[in-house]
Parts: C-alpha cells; sequence; structure tokens
C-alpha cells in the first residue's frame, strides 16, 4: 500500500513538474482606455494572450489618470498598453524605482503626438498664420458661440492628462488677456462632437487633438507650429503638467511618451513569453492609422477591430509572438 | 441544434450598412438644417448668457438677500429662510459661489422652461385620451433612453453649451410634471365637476377655478419632482460642455478627488432642498383653504 501511495505521488510530482516548466498563464486584466487606439491594443492584446499563451483576460475600462492611480495604489489592472506617461512622470518614476510597476514597451505606437490643431481650410485661407503664436492674436477668426466677442480654444475634458497641460499654456500664452475663452468640451464625445461640428459647417476651430486618430485623419486637421521651442523636461514635468503651477512657460508639446506598463505581480505570476509579448509588439504609424480609419468607416469597436487586424496584418503580428502561439492564433482566428 | 444557442442575426454588413446609412442621413440633414435650428434657438442662447452674467456678475450679499427674499415670499417660515442663507453662506465660504450662481441660472431657466410646457402639456393630456396614449410613451423614452444617445445628435446640430445642456435637462426634467398634471386632473372627483357644470361653469372656469386647484398637490409634486431630476442631470450637462457645478464634481470623478465631488455635491443637494422645499411650502399655502375646511 505504502509503495503504491509512493508511487502515486511520485508520478504525481513528475507530471506536475513537467506541466510546471511551462509556466502557466493565470488571470490577466488589461486596461481598456476610454479612446480608439487604446480600445484597440486592448482587445488585440486580449485575443493575442488568450488564444496565444492561455491567459484568461479581462479587460477592464479606464484613462490615464484613473488607471495608473489604480495600478500605482492597488496593482490593478496588471497591464496598461497605451499609457500617455507625461502627466504622470513623477509618481511613475517612483514607482519604477520602488519596483511596483515596470515599463515593458517604450514606444507602442511610432509616429503619438500632441499638440494644438486646425482644419486645413483654416490653414488654406489664412496662409499668415504659420504657428501658434500667430494664431493667439487672431481670436476674431475663431469666435466663442457664447460671447462672440472672444476666441474659442477648446481644451481636454476632465481625467485626461492634457488637461492640465492645456490649462497652464493657456496661461502661459497670456490668451485669457488676448481675448480668448478656454472651452471644457466635458467629454470625449463633447471634444469629437465640437470638432466634427465645426468642421462640417467648415466654420475655423482651434483646440486641442492628438494623433494617432481616426478624427485628424477624417476631418483632414492640421498639428500646429507652436512658434517656441520645447522648454525644459523638468518644468514640463514639475510644472505645466501639474495643477499648482505658479509660473508657466511659454512651450511647445513635449513628444509624446506612451509607454506599456505593467505591474511586478503581473511579471511574477505569469507565463514569461506573454511577458515578452509585450516588449515586443509595435504598431508602425502607418498601420494604426489604417486601423483607426478602419474603425470609424465602420463602426467597429476594439474587438471587431482587432480580428480585423489580425486577419490582415498577419505578417506584422507574427513577429511578436512565437510560432507556437502564432499558429493557435491563426487556428482561432478560423 | 447551434441554431438555437446562438441568435440568428442580421449578418455584421448588413447592419453595418444599416447603421452607416442612419448616421450618414443624419449628417445630411444636420448640414442642411443646422444653421437653422442654431439660429432658431440663438434667443434663447444670449438670454440665458445674459441671466448667467447677472447672477455672477451681481454682488453676492444682493443675492443672498434676493434668495432669501423668494425663500421668504414662498414659504413664509423663518427656519427655511435661515437655512437657505446659512447655505449660500457656507456655498461662497467654500469656493463654490460662481459655479453655483452658473447652476442656479441653467437650471432655474430650465425648471421654468419645463414647467411652462409641461403644465399645458398635462392639461391638454388630461383632455383626451387618445393624446395621452400618444404621448405616455414619448414620455417613457424621454425618461428612459441613456442621456448620450439624444446628446450625439445634440450636439452635431448645435455643438456644446448651453442650449444642447438645456435640452438635456429638459428631456430629462419634463415627464413628471406632465404625468404628474395630466395625473392630478383627471383624479378630480367628478361629482365636484358635476356641480360645477351644474352651477353653470364654462370650461375655462372649470380648468382654472376646479380642476387645478384641486390637482394642485399632484401638480406640486410634479414641480417637485422636475426640480429634483433638473439637478440631478447637472453632471451630464457638463459633460457637454456646461459650466456650473457639474464640472468639478466631474473633474472629481475623473481624477478620483473625494472632497472636490463631496463638496460640490452637496451644493448641489442643498440647491435642490431649498427650491423644493420654497416651492413645496408655496404649493401648501395655495391650498391652505383645504386644511381645516368644512367645503368648498
Amino acid at each position: 500500500m505504502n509503495k503504491f501511495v509512493k508511487g502515486i505521488a511520485v508520478a504525481g510530482l513528475a507530471t506536475a513538474m513537467s506541466q510546471g516548466a511551462v509556466a502557466a498563464c493565470g488571470d490577466v486584466t488589461i486596461a481598456e482606455m476610454n479612446w480608439a487606439s487604446a480600445e484597440f491594443m486592448a482587445n488585440v492584446d486580449k485575443i493575442i494572450l488568450e488564444e496565444g499563451y492561455g491567459c484568461s483576460v479581462e479587460l477592464i475600462p479606464g484613462a490615464t489618470l484613473t488607471t495608473f492611480a489604480s495600478m500605482d495604489t492597488k496593482g490593478v489592472p496588471d497591464v496598461a498598453p497605451e499609457l500617455w506617461t507625461q502627466a504622470v512622470e513623477v509618481p511613475l518614476k517612483a514607482a519604477f524605482a520602488a519596483g511596483t510597476l515596470l515599463s515593458v514597451n517604450p514606444k507602442p505606437i511610432a509616429g503619438a503626438g500632441e499638440g494644438w490643431v486646425v482644419p486645413s481650410y483654416t490653414m488654406a485661407n489664412n496662409p499668415e498664420l504659420k504657428t501658434v503664436l500667430d494664431i493667439i492674436e487672431r481670436p476674431d477668426l475663431f469666435p466663442s458661440k457664447e460671447d462672440p466677442s472672444k476666441g474659442a480654444f477648446v481644451g481636454c475634458p476632465a481625467g485626461w492628462g492634457c488637461q492640465q497641460v492645456n490649462n497652464n499654456l493657456f496661461t502661459a500664452f497670456d490668451m485669457e488677456a488676448k481675448g480668448w475663452v478656454l472651452i471644457d468640451p466635458g467629454s470625449a464625445a463633447g471634444l469629437d462632437g465640437a470638432m466634427a461640428k465645426a468642421v462640417q459647417r467648415g466654420d475655423d476651430y482651434f483646440g486641442y487633438y492628438w494623433s494617432p486618430t481616426a478624427m485628424m485623419g477624417k476631418l483632414n486637421m492640421q498639428m500646429v507650429d507652436f512658434g517656441v521651442p520645447f522648454t525644459e523636461m523638468e518644468h514640463w514635468t514639475n510644472c505645466i503638467t501639474q495643477a499648482e503651477c505658479a509660473d508657466p512657460k511659454q512651450s511647445a508639446w513635449s513628444a509624446s511618451e506612451i509607454n506599456t506598463i505593467v505591474t511586478d505581480s503581473f511579471v511574477k505570476n505569469n507565463d514569461p513569453k506573454a511577458v515578452a509579448y509585450f516588449t515586443k509588439r509595435v504598431f508602425p504609424a502607418a498601420e494604426m492609422g489604417a486601423m483607426l480609419v478602419y474603425m470609424g468607416d465602420n463602426q467597429a469597436g476594439g474587438e471587431d477591430a482587432a480580428i480585423e487586424f489580425l486577419m490582415e496584418y498577419e505578417d506584422l503580428w507574427t513577429q511578436w509572438v512565437g510560432v507556437q502561439a502564432a499558429n493557435l492564433i491563426k487556428k482561432s482566428l478560423n | 441544434m447551434e441554431f438555437l444557442y446562438t441568435f440568428p442575426y442580421m449578418g455584421r454588413v448588413p447592419l453595418r450598412d444599416l447603421k452607416k446609412g442612419i448616421d450618414a442621413s443624419f449628417r445630411e440633414f444636420s448640414f442642411a438644417n443646422g444653421e437653422a435650428i442654431e439660429t432658431f434657438f440663438d434667443p434663447l442662447l444670449f438670454f440665458m448668457v445674459w441671466f448667467e452674467k447677472l447672477l455672477i456678475g451681481a454682488p453676492w450679499p444682493l443675492m443672498i438677500l434676493i434668495f432669501a427674499g423668494l425663500a421668504w415670499l414662498g414659504a413664509r417660515s423663518i427656519p427655511i429662510v435661515i437655512g437657505t442663507i446659512a447655505s449660500f453662506l457656507a456655498i461662497g465660504w467654500f469656493g463654490m459661489w460662481e459655479d453655483t450662481m452658473a447652476t442656479v441660472a441653467i437650471i432655474s431657466v430650465a425648471t421654468f422652461l419645463c414647467i411652462g410646457l409641461g403644465i399645458p402639456l398635462g392639461i391638454l393630456m388630461s383632455r383626451s385620451n387618445r393624446l395621452q396614449s400618444v404621448v405616455t410613451p414619448v414620455l417613457d423614452v424621454m425618461q428612459t433612453i441613456p442621456s448620450f444617445v439624444y446628446l450625439i445628435p445634440v450636439v452635431m446640430l448645435l455643438g456644446i453649451g448651453k442650449v444642447p445642456g438645456l435640452i438635456a435637462v429638459c428631456i430629462y426634467a419634463l415627464p413628471p410634471i406632465v404625468r404628474l398634471t395630466n395625473l392630478g386632473i383627471r383624479l378630480v372627483d367628478k361629482e365636484v365637476l358635476e356641480a360645477a357644470e351644474a352651477f353653470g361653469s364654462s370650461y375655462k372656469q372649470k380648468l382654472l377655478d376646479v380642476q387645478i386647484p384641486l390637482a394642485l398637490p399632484n401638480i406640486f409634486a410634479g414641480v417637485n419632482q422636475t426640480i429634483m431630476m433638473a439637478l440631478a442631470m447637472v453632471v451630464i450637462a457638463s459633460m457637454i460642455g456646461v459650466k456650473g457645478l457639474g464640472v468639478p464634481v466631474l473633474r472629481a470623478v475623473s481624477n478620483q478627488y473625494l472632497a472636490l465631488g463631496l463638496f460640490n455635491g452637496l451644493a448641489i443637494v442643498a440647491l435642490a432642498v431649498i427650491f423644493d422645499r420654497v416651492s413645496q411650502q408655496y404649493g401648501k399655502r395655495l391650498q391652505k383653504h383645504r386644511q381645516g375646511g368644512h367645503g368648498v
């Protein structure tokens, strides 16, 4: 009897050990932030992790500041695929130092940028407006609906890192004295709606936007040169991105920093191959742009777009995953 | 058997084409008529901008005096007047004065508009069962459809700002007053109406002297609910760019500032309670003849 039990125990242990050699991927939570490219990336990651590496993935809605706060304090979600890190530079560096958060990919999207935009026809009709400095002298070209004596500049909604930057740059460029009013659109829908409405009517519009986005392409918007160089990083990080900034200086927008951030518990408890996937996956600007236009034209959500991407751009994503995972994923798409 | 477990659905391409078709036709409509609709609302917009500037620009002791005066006129009750003054002092002390004035401006315009539209609509509904059966489903939709669903077309037509915010608030706040006016008038005792007819009352006399006075408890319940729902929509209105207490609440929610959200939320509650108590007391005074009344 003893020998029998011992035998079973040894057999069981051997099986367990051989299974343990391929570390299982467990439950993974991924942040699905509330803009198109983030939804798309989160869903691509979900399908690849689930089909290729056998993880059990849950998508958690979020936005830059809320998701970061949650990861920093609670360690949930495990992965933020598209975190625009400028707004949270200081606490993020602290987390890196403490080892609770890691950046596994310093540039998951190529060709990203933020800034102030006008429609192309505005630039064409007013060739003397070459930089932001020129535009802010002409609030009369962009009258606000509620107070036509002032120019309207549309900022960012609450919860986005850019809201504070826009507030501070508005002060730094002395726009209020020049006759501008900073309009808070309230929500992503408000921002998109305001821009879409203005462009549809052929009105001149001046506000914030970023790429990669379908809106920039579809509405043919142009980023405007700021006309001033970028201020020092120290000032940007410690003042312009913060709420209490006593004396913001004029500055161009910083180069956008997007990272894929993960928690240390994700790295420790999951298949190293799954973690390695995140380091390899980079979306080049052209492909990301094409997918965003697809999402806009076809009213596709993140999931549909992810499936379309995996079917159309096999050459691209098979470079990010191992052969075994690639085959599993291809099989699941059929 | 697979057929039973996955609902047979229209197909991705036809569904997508249907959705795109609806979007395209709305875009054409918006392109063709947007300017005209915007111009139609312009007087209302100018009034709201002027009113907001007035409330924000007026000296605060004057405003508090006016609110206390209105509270007294409405309620004739010292505790309510003192509560009103104390609330507004606290609101100002915590730095929420301008936002509160902006909210008071848009909510009072919205409330008066809703009451002005709602009571006549309720009266009309009470006259005709057919009208009631047509209007009731519309009211159901207005109360339950998620706000952003009708806000998207409104923002595309009118942009972000006070007018879309007003439309959002009114669509949500109109149904209570309509329903309760309709209910109140229908609930008036038939025998009382017969007595009025027997005495030779005209339709107008019946409506103004018999039906509405007797329906007042229900109508005032409707006014109360309309005010509450208008104030509840303050945050949604701020999601399409309306200034007021909703903006800091939205910031608080997006950035997880608990205290900011709490203070501004309580300011909204204070406004709601003041508006409500004053209007209820006014309603009670209008019906004073019924208390301890012995007939008539």
